[in-house]
């Protein structure tokens, strides 16, 4: 595949501190326009912290990400804004549950657009299609399904245009017949050319979809390669044993 | 029996309006306006103070916590005569035993009611703040759109109980002569001298009335409420699934 010389999001010795405990130590990778990046690796290797970093629902204590040129962490950043450019989809979708499927949707694109109620809500409707619920548009968070909730919580994500979206374990929460549901709507944006950064345990995913996987252990990126290789002969030897403890599941 | 309806034939005007229209209002009117200005009032003011012990700003926090700390540990009746005597110094004019009663009021229920919000506000997933942010609301869109609607339907029944409770503690007006329901009913009994249990049975039928409408009304819309959210759930699962495990989520 052919992407733009230009990096969408850069990571530059990017690292993170809970007190003693280092999350993240140096990381440096970059995230190309059009890109599906999977992120892989044990529990507690930091993947979850990474992501969250891009749009600073982490904040970092050494180096830097740029998103589009600009420094995400940088003071003068306009956060609010930024963040309406990233798409980002939780492990508990985090539904707001006081509101229905359609003002889910309409939320950010109301109050940080200020688009109108009824051009939202139109593109509200497109968005639920896309994702296959458009029949759930006036129902409430609690009376979906773990994957509707999921693909609602895309379409939400959705619904700001953003040039990039997030995706931090969305099958992990899901009962093990919905967790289709979800990658296939994945996979059509995917398709559709959106930049995407997910992490997931879903390796059969990261075959088909993605561009890239970055392997991470213990808060660091050890290995970076595009699928078939680093399933087929990963480099290094916490990969190869990551990979083999997944098969023997 | 009897000697109730007489009180209420010969007195009843009394106790709801005072001696208005031919005097100032007073009785169950004044317990009215007094409870409602000092729900109206001090429910924004806990919310603001909520937010303020929450801030990281210190210089928001320290006097919210404060207000809490002195509203917790003085008695209210203290608390009335401390505005009674010393806000008259203060600004340099007396003012009446109304305005002292609503101030005073709406402080110290603000400050109970700034407790009850918050632990609503941290009682929330952190999951729900996360994603509205993300979305690109600002930290007062949070608050507004997503943070505060579910933490305050979910503190209804701690709120209900404080709003109950400043609708009886306007009956302490009564020791700066504010003339509401219990000053009325003072001034029947020293008329009356002999029927002090029939006098006192009707005020505490009254406040009784007062605060079980309250309770009522609010378990009414609290009920309206859930099933707008989740009423139609079971018809919902009955018609697309009978199983009911496609609900059982996070949510």
């Amino acid at each position: 595949m052919n992407f733009s010389k230009k990096p969408l999001i850069t990571f530059r010795d990017v690292s993170k501190w809970y007190g003693e405990y280092r999350a993240l130590s140096s990381i440096s990778a970059d995230v190309h326009k059009g890109e599906v990046v999977v992120v892989c690796g044990p529990s507690g290797s930091g993947k979850s912290t990474l992501i969250r970093t891009v749009n600073r629902l982490e904040e970092i204590q050494s180096g830097a990400i740029h998103f589009d040129g600009k420094d995400v962490h940088a003071s003068s950043v306009d956060i609010n804004k930024f963040r309406s450019q990233v798409g980002f989809v939780f492990q508990s979708f985090n539904l707001f549950p006081h509101l229905s499927v359609a003002q889910n949707i309409m939320l950010g694109p109301v109050n940080v657009r200020k688009q109108r109620r009824a051009e939202a809500r139109t593109r509200a409707l497109e968005l639920l299609d896309r994702v296959g619920l458009a029949s759930k548009v006036d129902a409430f968070p609690g009376q979906l399904s773990g994957g509707q909730q999921q693909r609602v919580a895309i379409a939400r994500a959705l619904a700001m245009d953003p040039p990039v979206m997030l995706f931090d374990e969305p099958t992990s929460a899901l009962d093990p017949e919905m967790v289709g549901e979800v990658l296939q709507v994945m996979k059509s944006l995917a398709r559709d050319g959106m930049t995407m950064m997910c992490v997931t345990h879903e390796m059969n995913f990261a075959r088909e979809v993605a561009n890239r996987v970055w392997f991470m252990d213990q808060g660091s990126l050890v290995e970076v390669g595009v699928p078939d290789e680093f399933f087929s002969k990963p480099t290094s030897e916490r990969a190869r044993k990551f990979l083999s403890d997944l098969r023997t599941h | 029996m009897d000697s109730i309806l007489l009180i209420l034939r010969d007195y009843g005007t009394l106790l709801l309006v005072g001696q208005y229209p031919n005097g100032p209002l007073g009785g169950l009117a004044v317990t009215l306006l007094l409870s409602l200005l000092g729900l109206t009032l001090a429910f924004p003011i806990g919310v603001v103070m909520a937010l303020a012990r929450l801030s990281p700003f210190r210089w928001l926090r320290w006097p919210a916590i404060a207000l809490v700390y002195v509203a917790r540990g003085v008695p209210l009746l203290m608390f009335i005569f401390w505005v009674y005597f010393f806000v008259p110094l203060l600004i340099g004019r007396t003012v009446t035993g109304f305005t002292t009663m609503v101030v005073t009021l709406v402080i110290y229920q603000a400050a109970y009611l700034s407790e009850i919000v918050r632990s609503g506000i941290e009682g929330m997933p952190k999951g729900q703040a996360e994603a509205a942010r993300a979305l690109g609301l600002s930290y007062i869109q949070t608050m507004r759109r997503v943070i505060l609607p579910q933490a305050l339907y979910n503190m209804i029944p701690a709120l209900v109980s404080q709003f109950v409770s400043t609708i009886k503690e306007t009956s302490l007006g009564y020791v700066i002569s504010v003339n509401e329901v219990t000053f009325a009913a003072m001034q029947i009994n020293s008329s009356l001298m002999t029927q002090p249990f029939q006098v006192y049975f009707i005020l505490a039928a009254i406040y009784f009335c007062l605060c079980f409408s309250l309770t009522q009304l609010a378990r009414f819309l609290e009920g309206r409420i859930t099933s707008r959210r989740e009423g139609s759930r079971q018809s919902v699962v009955a018609v697309v699934s009978p199983s009911t495990t496609t609900t059982a989520t996070a949510a």
